[in-house]
């Protein structure tokens, strides 16, 4: 019987002009989407790739000079783009893209793609991802509403409950029906999708993502699942189907555009970002009580070189078997670890805890939820930019280290005329940065799925009770 | 719904008076700031005239470079528009302020205002997004059943015997319709904002205001012309509720990304990737020149050459600031690629944006709070105008390794941000106007055809 439903629906369906439209907008959006992910996705990683070894490059072969003005030169480290990105971009349009590492200075990543864009982009970018999040739920709404509410206002429904076929079984029944029509729609596009990340990552890059794409898949099918309980379970409960179908798209509208406004809002006014330049200002004042290696008469410097003179008991600088520049240059370094890691912690924490809140605003938006389980899988939320940051952090840490001990132990004394060549160079690894593993990040966005299973509960729950006291007329 | 609408205005302009509030206050404080860094300059620069304190170089307050390039930077800032707290725009992507320095544009003009990315991405709640995305359903829900309603009640037949036209019929209906969505949201808009401390009396603002107002109102009147050329089509209130969302949903949501894609395609914008390579290649240049390049400066500029003819080429601050031109020069061109396309971009938005009234309106509600591209660029000339300034008052003193006089401290040059142009901005919003206005006559004209003749029962 629930198969013949289904059917029934099916066929329906596809017979229906305006469903075939709305289905053939809807599939030509979502495959354009994943081709143009594909290609931005092989264009910019290329370019990236190609930046990378270019500034390694340039490093190596900077000539011979003193490693500290190798050290001011630096290099930077670009961020790679995840393959899962041609399906989810998330953030990646208002992140930077690049960072400079040299001495002295935590630099921040610059180069917003965003920027660099018309103000038609915060319209919101076509990605797969959007279709799937936006669109797609549209769609099951209009499939849905009219299940029982349809059916009421025809008339027909009566005649179906007087053949003796259980509400929950015409339930069933339609939400199957639904379902087969959203597979023509969504397996293709998972093909697609999948050819995709096979042709921009390779093979091996296929394998190592199909976890990811899993949860995505997992996280996606909950969602459409939401849509298609609340739409039965509204369908059977209202009294027409216009009043059904006005009931989901008010809730389309605060799910997908209200509530993840309106929580942005208060997220943020909740827990405070500072401006740009509260932040520098900061940790510039914080910097500056530190050891000015650059300025020889400033009293840190001072203390700094009596230490250094009494510990190897020597009176002059000249004497000392070391460096004392490169001895103050590293000190210097290190007293800025602490305040950079403290201002920056600080400041991303801000961040996590406007996440934080907004992800309780899921309990009332599941788009949230599915956003935020969306981009964790694909690797392209914040917490990865903060991790790459992290990283080139790191790498820069060990690249001036390198640097200002090189100096310590071959400019003895007062050698201000010391250079190092490509050999120094050399000594420092070249920067490869890996994205956290699947369980690291899965671990992350264990709350969103919690919160989509919850919903789907909820619906599945709310659509059987509603079914089962199905008003006939 | 008068309760509802009027708490969602108000939610809107709260936000972008918190966010106007907050742009004001980092204002004040970098303004604070630039000036007790001037005032300690001068305090130093007294105590070295009187020998109280001997500075190296490095630090003395009285060097060009440790002025111009450090201690002396002066902020060049955009106040909020005239009408910011009734939207956001993209002042929160953009930095509002720039610190100044004498080196090279590109050591401050890619700096970033901090803001979580997913508040980027998600975007805000502020008034331009209460009426781009959110009026118009309040709109539809008022005027989806027109004529559909009185058919299904039965009333339809009853009032057109009577001698009124079908059309007067309809247009009286729409009009008093859109009189009420109008005022639901225009008297709160505008109450609101003059609460949040829009000033009514300054020049600009009365000529914005009207003007803001006339775009709602036909941002509204062309909602209502398409829910009259839907009503037009005799089916049921239901059908048109779905073909009116419908539209919503194409014109709001999927015509802007769309037309996003194909600007992005037709005038990709080169990725910032090439602007650092180029930006590191000119300095790796200039660096492994060195004197060289800094005799060409002085080839170059022979007025600047130190009286002391004796050049130093390990004067470390004569070298960067040599070295900043020629990484100017080299990168010149890679930068005017960006603009370039940007303004390609723009152009076409500006053309094809007539497509959906969404992006008229969006436009056209940035461009009156002063958070829109024009805005933007003006700030961009002026900061360029006056970095050029600053650069023409340090460099030659740096060159020619003068040290400032001390009233040179009291004569820096500062910057004054000049707001643009009422009429300019009239002129474009005037175009925006027209963009909305020749949709709703043509959707408007159809829907009044076909009520030509009307089915008066189900």
């Amino acid at each position: 019987m629930i198969a013949r439903i289904a059917r029934k629906e099916f066929l329906e369906m596809t017979r229906d002009g305006r469903f075939r439209a709305a289905f053939a907008v809807v599939m030509v959006l979502l495959l354009a989407s994943l081709a143009l992910g594909w290609k931005h996705y092989r264009d910019v990683d290329d370019q990236r790739r190609e930046a990378q070894r270019t500034t390694r490059r340039q490093w190596l072969e900077q000539g011979e000079k003193n490693p500290h003005g190798a050290a001011h030169y630096g290099v930077y480290a670009f961020k790679p783009k995840s393959p899962l990105s041609l399906v989810d971009p998330g953030v990646d349009a208002f992140t930077g893209v690049a960072v400079w590492l040299e001495a002295h200075k935590r630099n921040t990543l610059k180069h917003r793609p965003a920027r660099d864009a018309t103000a038609l982009a915060r319209f919101g970018e076509l990605s797969a991802a959007a279709v799937l999040q936006l669109l797609v739920p549209l769609l099951i709404i209009v499939l849905a509403f009219p299940a029982f509410a349809g059916e009421r206002d025809q008339g027909t429904l009566r005649q179906v409950m007087s053949l003796g076929v259980p509400p929950r079984e015409l339930a069933l029944g339609k939400a199957l029906g639904v379902s087969w029509a959203m597979a023509v729609l969504l397996v293709p596009a998972s093909l697609l999708g999948t050819t995709a990340l096979g042709l921009a990552s390779g093979p091996e890059g296929l394998i190592a993502e199909t976890p990811r794409m899993g949860v995505m898949a997992v996280g996606y099918l909950l969602y459409f699942g939401i849509f298609l309980g609340l739409s039965l379970a509204v369908s059977a409960l209202s009294g027409t189907s216009k009043t059904a179908l006005l009931a989901l798209l008010g809730f389309w509208v605060v799910n997908c555009l209200v509530v993840p406004r309106a929580s942005a809002d208060l997220a943020s006014r909740l827990h405070p970002a500072p401006s740009a330049f509260e932040f520098h200002r900061a940790l510039g004042e914080e910097l500056s009580q530190g050891i000015n290696s650059h300025d020889p008469n400033s009293q840190g410097m001072q203390a700094l070189r009596e230490t250094i003179l009494l510990r190897y008991g020597v009176e002059r600088e000249e004497d000392l078997p070391v460096s004392f520049a490169g001895i103050a240059l590293q000190e210097a370094e290190e007293y800025g670890y602490g305040v950079y890691d403290k201002h920056f912690a600080a400041l991303w924490n801000t961040f996590a805890r406007q996440d934080q809140a907004q992800r309780l605003a899921a309990v009332v938006s599941p788009y949230l939820a599915v956003r935020s389980l969306s981009m964790g899988a694909a690797g392209t939320n914040f917490a990865r930019d903060r991790e790459f940051a992290d990283a080139a952090e790191r790498y820069r840490r060990d690249l001036i280290k390198i640097m200002n001990d090189d100096i310590t132990q071959n400019a003895q004394g007062k050698n201000f005329g010391y250079t190092a060549d490509a050999d120094l160079w050399e000594k420092v690894p070249d920067f490869h940065h890996e994205a956290i593993d699947f369980r690291g990040s899965l671990a992350e966005n264990r709350p969103d799925l919690i919160i989509l299973a919850a919903w789907f509960l909820a619906a599945g729950f709310a659509a059987m009770i509603a079914t089962a006291r199905v008003r006939v007329s | 719904m008068v309760a509802l609408f009027g708490l969602i205005v108000g939610f809107g302009l709260y936000n972008g008076a918190s966010r106007v509030k907050a742009w004001e206050a980092t204002l004040a404080a970098a303004s604070r700031d630039q000036d007790e860094r001037l005032e300690e300059l001068r305090e130093r620069s007294d105590q070295v005239d009187s020998g109280e304190l001997a500075p190296g170089l490095y630090n003395h307050p009285r060097s060009p470079s440790y002025v111009g390039g450090v201690r002396g930077q002066r902020f060049a800032m955009a106040p909020p528009g005239p009408l910011a707290v009734m939207a956001i725009g993209q002042s929160d992507l953009h930095p509002q302020y720039y610190k100044i320095n004498n080196r090279s544009s590109q050591s401050f003009l890619d700096d970033d205002e901090i803001e979580n990315p997913i508040n980027l991405l998600t975007g805000r709640f502020d008034l331009g997004f209460v009426i781009v995305y959110l009026f118009p359903l309040l709109i539809l829900a008022l005027s989806h059943d027109l004529i559909s309603a009185e058919r299904e009640q039965g009333t339809l037949a009853m009032v057109l015997s009577q001698s009124v036209r079908a059309r007067a019929l309809v247009v009286g209906k729409a009009l008093a319709r859109l009189g009420l969505a109008v005022a639901l949201v225009v008297v709160p808009s505008i109450v609101g904002a003059l609460a949040a401390g829009v000033d009514p009396l300054r020049a600009d603002a009365a000529v914005r205001l009207p003007l803001w107002i006339g775009v709602v109102v036909a941002y509204a009147a062309f909602w209502f012309a398409l829910a009259v050329a839907v009503n037009a089509l005799g089916r049921s209130s239901a059908t048109n509720a779905v073909i009116l969302v419908g539209c919503w949903m194409v014109l709001v949501i999927v015509a802007p990304a769309l037309l996003n894609i194909v600007v992005t395609a037709l005038h990709p914008m080169p990725s910032r990737v090439e602007l650092i390579q180029a930006t590191r290649e000119a300095s790796t240049a200039a660096s492994r020149e060195g004197s060289n390049l800094l005799a060409r400066f002085y080839e170059d500029h022979p007025d600047l050459a130190p009286a002391e003819i004796d050049l130093n080429p390990a004067d470390f601050w004569i070298k960067v600031q040599a070295s900043q031109e020629s990484i100017d020069q080299s990168i010149a061109p890679v930068l005017a690629r960006y603009d370039a396309q940007l303004a390609h971009q723009q152009a076409m938005v500006d053309r094809l944006g007539f497509l959906s009234p969404a992006i008229v309106a969006q436009e056209a509600l940035n461009d009156l709070a002063g958070a829109g591209m024009a805005r933007r660029k003006l700030f961009l000339e002026q900061v360029d105008a006056y970095h050029k300034e600053w650069r023409a008052f340090f460099v030659p003193r740096v060159m020619r390794r003068e040290m400032l006089s001390r009233s040179d401290l009291d004569n820096l040059p500062t910057f004054t941000f000049r707001e643009e142009d009422a009429g300019a901005v009239a002129r474009r919003v005037g175009l925006a106007l027209l963009g909305l206005g020749i949709p709703t006559a043509v959707v408007g004209v159809a829907g009044l055809w076909g009520f030509r003749r009307v089915r008066i029962a189900g």
